[in-house]
């Protein structure tokens, strides 16, 4: 495996930034678990702890995928990138910006106050969920992406090959840094705040993310089992369309309970109880794909290719359906169900994705014609398994917390501190072997292609 | 189908579900304002506010944010003010055992804060939170309440204190009060807590009538 550019290389530098994020990511989250049972035990409160923890997730994903898109681009292409340097700059201008908006967090918890009112908007933390980055940075953070963009759209310019690979990541790309934007104005209206703030979170997760991940199983496939492009394109269409065709209506799934008109319980019920659809036609594309082939190139990388289209699939597809009807959504709305849900869909529709992607790309980055595998099997089933562990264990939370406070009305508190303190106790144990699995990739990504055989 | 009609399909068919997402957010916007009240400077200003201290960041409201700290939608209807402001300014000295930290919010923020959440339960969320519908089996609706326990329900004081593992923890519990106090603490507490706990942030029962005053005091003392 070598590349057939040079400038494929830079997909590099952003692999290494995300791979610390997520590092990151995860000690961060044995912290907020930890403080499920000791909220004081940290310098920083939980609403820090737990900022860092989704802010370093969505970055680090994001990071991860422009990677992956400065690698598939020239690839489909045939060509260099159209501007090395810019795409240099647009990495430490997104390495800085990120570094600064965590020091400002840091800052916020230590000293509250400190969040002051700038022009007027926050100068520190804009305290909305997953969004929490201020204006300032919201802006920082577009124009890294449009430059982004820029530079993959010079470089499909070049020669002009419009393979349905990278229209397909592109576009899926734009319509991510679009829908960014409505998470960038004030509302005085906390209704309207959520209505716009679900535009970006859902539209994010559900759609523009779904549909670059199409395209990136699409071209890993491809890859490791060399399928025929027409086949492979040809269900990418099919997918991305079903993700779209349900996905963009199913936000209303998230608009039954926060002030908005009663039919959004009929629409949001109606799509996204389909959105699972898409995503199994993805598990069985990768099934398909992989019994045709006879040889294998690259064991790891297929392994979680299959891996993330499988968990997609459960995570997004199966543990979002159970809680997506209004009927279930009234009691189990803002649960711990919820928490569950989050971790697998995320886990299994971008962590495996972006891990997948390096698999499958840094190889031939590093040169290498083969390498040992086992690490990669090794943090994989560790990872998984304490996901898996994680997210059965918070969804145990999730059903007595909505039977005895939503449907028994016991009080909140009560039910945190007493009913469901073994399952914190768990959650903080699994995640301790969910981060030795992550060690271990840790490792494993940074020997491999370094060492002897 | 041809990998150019799948193509299509896919570009086409999702503006067509976009087109109707835009159409459906215009009608949306036009029926907010009229299942809310009226956002007033100060109910914007409580909104400016929770966001300063990033408050989202352990609680929901409407059911959205973490799942750390107990949802907000509908406190300022359960909760009295006088708790509320004085939780806010330093939640360990009216709970000790409350989780939240000291944020320094300002007495004029914590104003402001009520404000919104009064705003906030006052929204029309479709019924949310739902009504718990077990609530029978945990008691009270089972056996014929007495009159002492009558008031005590119709009160709400269950929104903030626990007896036997039923009702809030805002307030202290209350399972083996009897033994602790007398008819005439307790008599005298109702009418003027501030005088008995001297940082209480629990409201005054000085305008019940004697009867209710005699039968809740009562209730307490059989707490044993
Ligand atoms: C990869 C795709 C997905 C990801 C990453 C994802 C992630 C999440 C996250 C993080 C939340 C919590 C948001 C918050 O913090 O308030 C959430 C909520 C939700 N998701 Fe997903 N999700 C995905 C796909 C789906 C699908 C396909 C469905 C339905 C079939 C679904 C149904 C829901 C529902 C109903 C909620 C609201 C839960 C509540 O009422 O509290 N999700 N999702
Ligand atoms: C060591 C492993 C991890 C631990 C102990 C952990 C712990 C936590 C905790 C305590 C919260 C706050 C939940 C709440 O508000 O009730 C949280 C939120 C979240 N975590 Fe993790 N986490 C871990 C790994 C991950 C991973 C690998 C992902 C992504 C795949 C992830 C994604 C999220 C998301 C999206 C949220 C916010 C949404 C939600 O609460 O539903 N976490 N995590
Ligand atoms: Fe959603």
């Amino acid at each position: 495996m070598t590349i057939k550019h040079e400038s494929q290389k830079i997909a590099q530098n952003f692999y290494t930034f995300a791979v610390l994020l997520f590092l990151v990511q995860v000690v961060v989250g044995i912290i907020a678990a930890l403080q499920f049972m000791w909220p004081d035990f940290f310098i920083l409160n939980f609403n820090i702890i737990r900022s860092l923890h989704i802010n370093a997730l969505v970055v680090w994903l994001l990071v991860g995928m422009m990677g992956a898109t400065y690698y598939v681009v020239p690839e489909e292409s045939e060509t260099e990138i159209w501007s090395l340097p810019l795409a240099k700059f647009q990495f430490w201008a997104t390495v800085a910006a990120v570094t600064a908006v965590v020091l400002g967090y840091i800052i916020m918890g230590l000293y509250p106050q400190a969040n002051t009112l700038v022009f007027g908007t926050r100068l520190l933390n804009e305290g909305r969920e997953y969004i929490e980055a201020p204006r300032w940075a919201d802006i920082l953070i577009v124009v890294s992406i449009l430059l982004f963009l820029f530079n993959n759209f010079m470089t499909m310019l070049k020669t002009k090959k419009w393979t349905g690979i990278q229209g397909v990541l592109l576009g899926g790309l734009t319509v991510l840094a679009l829908m960014y934007l409505p998470g960038m104005f004030y509302t005085k209206s906390m209704v309207k705040d959520q209505y716009w703030w679900w535009w970006v979170v859902h539209l994010w997760v559900e759609g523009a993310w779904e549909v670059i991940a199409g395209a990136l199983l699409a071209f890993m496939l491809m890859k490791t089992t060399g399928v025929k492009r027409e086949v492979v394109e040809k269900w990418m269409y099919i997918e991305v369309g079903l993700v779209m065709f349900t996905g963009i209506l199913g936000i209303g799934h998230h608009y039954y309970w926060i002030g908005t008109p009663s039919y959004w319980l009929w629409i949001g019920g109606i799509f996204s109880s389909l959105e699972p659809v898409p995503l199994l036609i993805m598990v069985w594309d990768a099934f398909r794909t992989t019994r045709e082939t006879r040889v294998v190139t690259n064991k790891a990388g297929l392994y979680y290719t299959v891996a993330h289209a499988i968990f997609n699939f459960v995570g997004a597809g199966l543990w979002g359906v159970i809680h997506t009807l209004p009927q279930v959504n009234k009691w189990t709305h803002g649960t711990q169900i919820t928490t569950a849900h989050g971790h697998l869909a995320f886990y299994g529709a971008y962590v495996l994705l972006v891990l997948a992607m390096i698999y499958i790309t840094l190889p031939a980055i590093r040169g290498v014609k083969e390498f040992n595998p086992s690490r990669a099997f090794k943090s994989f089933w560790i990872m998984t398994i304490s996901m898996v562990f994680i997210v059965l264990t918070i969804t145990g939370a999730g059903m007595v917390q909505t039977y005895m406070e939503r449907l028994m009305g016991l009080d909140y508190v009560a039910v945190k501190a007493n009913y469901n303190l073994w399952f914190w106790i768990l959650r903080a144990v699994f995640g301790v072997g969910f981060l030795y699995g992550v060690v271990i990739f840790v490792i494993d990504y940074f020997k491999l292609g370094k060492e002897r055989t | 189908m041809s990998n150019k009609g799948a193509r299509n399909l896919f570009i086409f068919g999702s503006l067509f579900f976009f087109l109707i997402f835009i159409v459906l957010t215009f009608d949306t916007m036009g029926k907010l304002d009229k299942r809310a009240p009226e956002i007033t400077e100060e109910v914007n200003a409580g909104k400016m506010a929770w966001h300063k201290y990033d408050c989202i960041g352990c609680h929901t409201i409407f059911g959205n944010g973490s799942y750390f700290a107990p949802d907000m939608t509908k406190v300022a209807e359960k909760k009295p003010k006088g708790y509320l402001k004085q939780f806010l300014m330093d939640p360990k000295a009216v709970n000790p055992k409350a989780s939240m930290p000291k944020l320094g919010i300002t007495s004029d923020e914590a104003d402001k804060l009520i404000s919104f959440l009064e705003w906030i339960s006052k929204v029309d969320t479709n019924g949310w939170p739902p009504k718990p519908i077990l609530a029978g089996a945990v008691g009270v609706a089972v056996k014929e309440l007495t009159e002492g326990q009558k008031v005590y329900q119709s009160l709400g004081c269950s929104n903030c204190h626990m007896i036997s593992g039923i009702g809030g923890t805002t307030g202290p519990d209350l399972t083996g009060v009897g033994s602790k106090r007398d008819g005439a603490w307790l008599s005298g507490h109702f009418k003027n807590p501030k005088a008995y706990v001297p940082n209480s942030a629990m409201p005054a029962y000085g305008h019940l009538n004697e009867k209710d005053l005699n039968v809740l005091t009562d209730y307490m003392v059989s707490l044993k």
